[in-house]
């Protein structure tokens, strides 16, 4: 623990996980809108595309300006956007096949351009490589101030257009015929969202900045059943992935943040997906579980009702293999055995057999006629 | 700014030379249609007749090429709130994270304005008009959990909510249960009472003439429109479904569009 504590006494440190704390709570605050819209794979089009943006403000700042790398970065990924739109309205491709040539293309620009500066030389040049797959040890005590603005900024409209926000991202059309101006709210968004993937290239990378944007959000979604606590908790996912991953990388010397924040937030989907209530792939199956085993108890109970309505005798003792042939199946002694348990069957023998016989007891034929619908026969005879 | 001079204000909604395209081909060709307020009206066609291109339209959803529109006599902007609308339930995605009450309360988005939330009083309307359509014990689910049945009731109570003059609905009784769709006529004929103004587009001509009073009939162009009793004739119904009309105009068979 002392090593974590020296760690974080460096200032350098602070900046960088306040850094990434920043990026990722707005990520994760953006990406669960943008998951929502189903706007995730534009989101990934949107950072490759900054790459040929993020290596031209450097071209015309001269340095590793972060204000102009961003601004590029911004410009390409809404051309990147823009092209985008225009094939899939002008052309007959489909929006995968436009978004696949799309990210290609202008990452492939991108990437020229990133090997020509490199091979211009120049100390500052080499810290552009880290874009590609982030480095949080490269954040600066002043990109701090802008990520806070962009952060504060993007919070600040998420409050201020709450309702606008939920209403065009759950039903747009609606919106547009109550009078909302959906296009404008509809770009304001995705304009968060593409600042939210421009803000936090630095930590994360172009090549895996979208998982920053959907993995948080996939996760969210699954623990909460409205927008705000989902959006809330996005963002701390989100601020808590960045966190550990800036410090795992600070730890280990030139480690790249990106696939490391990227792991632990996609951990913590895979937790997500598999232990949330209700949601839950595990909560589902033992669900499903639940049910069919109530379902195949009830058709032990309603066929042992149905043999002894048809004999007439409440205590009618009906020998295993008479079940498994009723059921058209084998009824599986565990079953048998917790309906025993629970009180609605019991054994009895039926001489000169000796095989294993069951009647319904008292409460098995109430539990069974609510089941069928139909009233057991009336015991005319022996116990009840 | 207001238009003070108000365009065929005695018609619920008046629609005229609207033209609308995707495309080469026309989804709509100069359509003229009045709608007179009080009435329930439907609207009927075949498959790819332009009949939600036509509400869309009307609703400023989609640009027609010529023509305008008149709610009332005023253009659909000045008409903003005072229009219920009940989009297509598959319109929208099941699985986001809302409940009943929270969507039925998106009817009142519009009235609050701004910046405002919804507080005590959307949450008692939502409420009112969710028991208007036996939902009251629903208000707290998450959509998710709703039935088709029970998703549109939610739609239709969250344009209820808006207590608006004119109501427009998309293909209402599409995959809806039996029970569902003698709630959502019942309310429908209730509010027409009330001297609102419903519009329907109705996919079924086996209760097409038992539901609605005015009926439109159209094949994107408009075949014909007025009182259900003068316009649902042979000829009209030979005119908008062309050969499938065989199948049509036998109820006895049971088979319907």
């Amino acid at each position: 623990m002392s090593a974590l504590a020296d760690l974080l006494s460096s200032g350098i440190v602070r900046t960088v996980l306040m850094g990434a704390a920043i990026l990722g709570a707005i990520s994760g605050m953006l990406g669960a809108f943008a998951v929502l819209r189903r706007q995730s794979l534009l989101g990934d089009a949107l950072s490759h595309a900054a790459l040929p943006g993020i290596c031209l403000g450097f071209i015309i700042a001269g340095t590793r300006d972060l204000g102009s790398i961003l601004m590029g970065a911004f410009v390409t990924g809404a051309l990147a956007a823009l092209v985008m739109m225009l094939i899939v309205r002008r052309t007959t491709l489909k929006t995968d096949a436009a978004l696949g040539i799309v990210l290609s293309v202008f990452f492939a620009v991108g990437v020229v351009l990133l090997s020509w500066v490199q091979g211009q030389g120049g100390a500052a040049s080499a810290g552009l490589a880290s874009f590609l797959f982030g480095q949080a040890a490269a954040i600066l005590r002043s990109d701090l101030w802008i990520m806070g603005g962009i952060g504060l900024t993007a919070l600040a409209l998420v409050l201020a257009l709450w309702k606008e926000f939920k209403l065009v991202s759950f039903d747009a059309d609606f919106a547009r015929a109550q009078g909302f101006p959906v296009t404008g709210l509809e770009a304001v968004l995705t304009v968060m969202v593409a600042l939210a993937i421009v803000v936090g290239l630095q930590l994360v990378g172009v090549v895996l900045m979208v998982a920053l944007l959907i993995a948080p959000a996939a996760a969210a979604r699954q623990w909460t059943r409205t927008l705000g606590p989902m959006v809330v908790l996005s963002a701390v996912i989100g601020a808590a992935s960045g966190a550990a991953g800036a410090l795992i990388s600070a730890a280990s010397r030139g480690l790249a943040t990106g696939p490391v924040v990227v792991l632990i937030a996609t951990g913590i989907v895979i937790v997500s997906l598999l232990f949330a209530p209700q949601r839950g792939l595990i909560w589902q199956a033992l669900a499903k579980r639940r049910a069919r085993a109530r379902i195949s108890d009830g058709r032990v109970l309603t066929t042992l009702q149905g043999l002894a309505a048809a004999h007439s005798d409440a205590n009618y003792p009906a020998e295993q293999g008479m079940l498994e042939a009723a059921l058209g199946t084998r009824a599986p002694s565990a079953t048998i055995a917790a309906l025993e348990q629970r009180g609605l069957i019991q054994p009895v023998t039926h001489p000169p057999e000796t095989t294993p016989h069951w009647e319904l007891t008292a409460a098995g034929h109430i539990e069974a006629a609510a089941l069928s619908g139909k009233h057991s026969p009336k015991s005319d005879e022996g116990t009840q | 700014m207001h238009d003070t001079t108000l365009h065929e204000p005695d018609q619920a909604l008046h629609i005229e030379d609207i033209t609308v395209s995707y495309g080469a081909t026309p989804a709509l060709w100069d359509i003229d249609l009045n709608i007179p307020p009080g009435v329930m009206c439907a609207i009927v066609g075949p498959n790819g007749a332009g009949k939600s291109t036509l509400i869309k339209t009307a609703l400023g959803l989609v640009r027609p090429v010529a023509g305008h529109v008149r709610f009332l006599g005023r253009p659909v902007a000045q008409m903003r709130g005072k229009i219920g609308y009940v989009p297509q339930r598959h319109s929208v995605d099941w699985d986001f994270p809302t409940t009943v009450r929270d969507v039925v309360e998106m009817g009142l988005y519009h009235q609050l304005g701004w910046m405002r939330r919804p507080g005590a009083h959307a949450r008692k309307k939502a409420l009112a008009a969710l028991a208007e359509l036996g939902m009251q014990d629903y208000a707290d689910r998450q959509i998710s959990q709703l039935s088709g049945g029970q998703q549109q009731r939610v739609f239709i109570a969250r344009a209820l909510v808006q207590d608006a003059p004119i109501l427009i609905l998309d293909e209402p009784m599409a995959g809806v249960d039996a029970a569902t769709e003698a709630v959502i006529i019942a309310l429908l004929q209730r509010l027409r009472d009330e001297g609102r103004t419903i519009i329907v587009v109705h996919h079924d001509l086996t209760t097409v003439q038992s539901y609605f009073d005015w009926l439109v009939m159209m094949n994107v162009r408009i075949i014909a429109q007025g009182p259900m009793s003068e316009v649902y004739t042979p000829e009209n119904l030979r005119a908008a479904y062309g050969r499938q009309l065989a199948m049509i105009a036998t109820p006895a068979e049971g088979r319907n569009m």
